[in-house]
């Protein structure tokens, strides 16, 4: 009996997004501005970016929340 | 006696002049008629609405420039390489942008990586999606699929050698 073919794992898997335009994005369950700056721009020190553009839903950039629809400037 | 009747008299013919000539009195003209309306003001027509956005191109690459366009295009990737698919769009407005990656051996498809980004485009835009894989890349065939407000808007397949 052939073995079945087994596919690869492809869990250590890193993905990131780059845009010319703004995007706005959906802040999920333990979310930093530091691993939002790192996904968006390849910098967690980046993450100042984002809380300056988004001065009026968040007022710390260690506080965010679930839900929060947060600008993300292009690079 | 008779200055009372007089009296009398002369009172009834005011009264009856009074009341006769309310009685004649002509009825009220009409009200004229309310002026024309003024000319509505000039409502200028609202401006056409931006085109939707829409996927001009999509190109695969191992690095992008500033324009987050690829610099190289290619198909064929090493195994440590980082792999971009630049999705470039025209038109205004909110757009959902999926790429999803797959691994295709044969008949069987693994997901490698899916990713969706709502882009607020005021134009032409570039919105670049990468995949990386710390311990390399397994040999074999790929594609993404990109789609745009959840309709296919292209596939490019490259391959890891």
């Amino acid at each position: 009996m052939a073995e079945e073919e087994k596919m690869p794992d492809f869990s250590d898997v890193q993905s990131g997004t780059e845009s010319t335009a703004e995007i706005v994005y959906e802040v999920k369950s333990g979310d930093t501005l530091s691993k939002i700056a790192k996904q968006y721009y390849g910098d967690a020190n980046a993450y100042m970016t984002i809380f300056e553009a988004n001065t009026d839903i968040l007022k710390n950039p260690n506080l965010i929340h679930p839900g929060q629809k947060l600008r993300i400037p292009p690079k | 006696m008779a200055p009372r009747i007089n009296s009398l008299a002369i009172a009834a013919i005011f009264l009856g002049a009074v009341l006769g000539l309310n009685g004649c009195k002509k009825e009220a003209p009409p009200p004229p008629p309310p002026p024309p309306p003024a000319a509505a003001p000039k409502v200028e027509a609202p401006p056409p609405a931006p085109p939707a956005v829409s996927v001009a191109n999509i190109t695969l690459g191992k690095a992008i420039g500033s324009d987050k366009k690829v610099t190289a295009t290619t198909d064929t990737f090493a195994k440590t390489d980082t792999i971009y698919a630049a999705v470039e769009t025209t038109g205004s407005g909110n757009a959902e942008i999926k790429a999803k990656w797959t691994f295709h051996k044969g008949d069987k498809v693994a997901d490698v990586s899916e990713s969706m980004e709502t882009v607020v485009a005021t134009g032409p835009a570039v919105t670049s999606f990468k995949i990386s894989k710390p311990s390399g890349w397994p040999p074999g065939d790929y594609q993404v699929d990109i789609s745009l407000g959840g309709k296919s808007a292209g596939v490019k397949k490259f391959s890891v050698k």
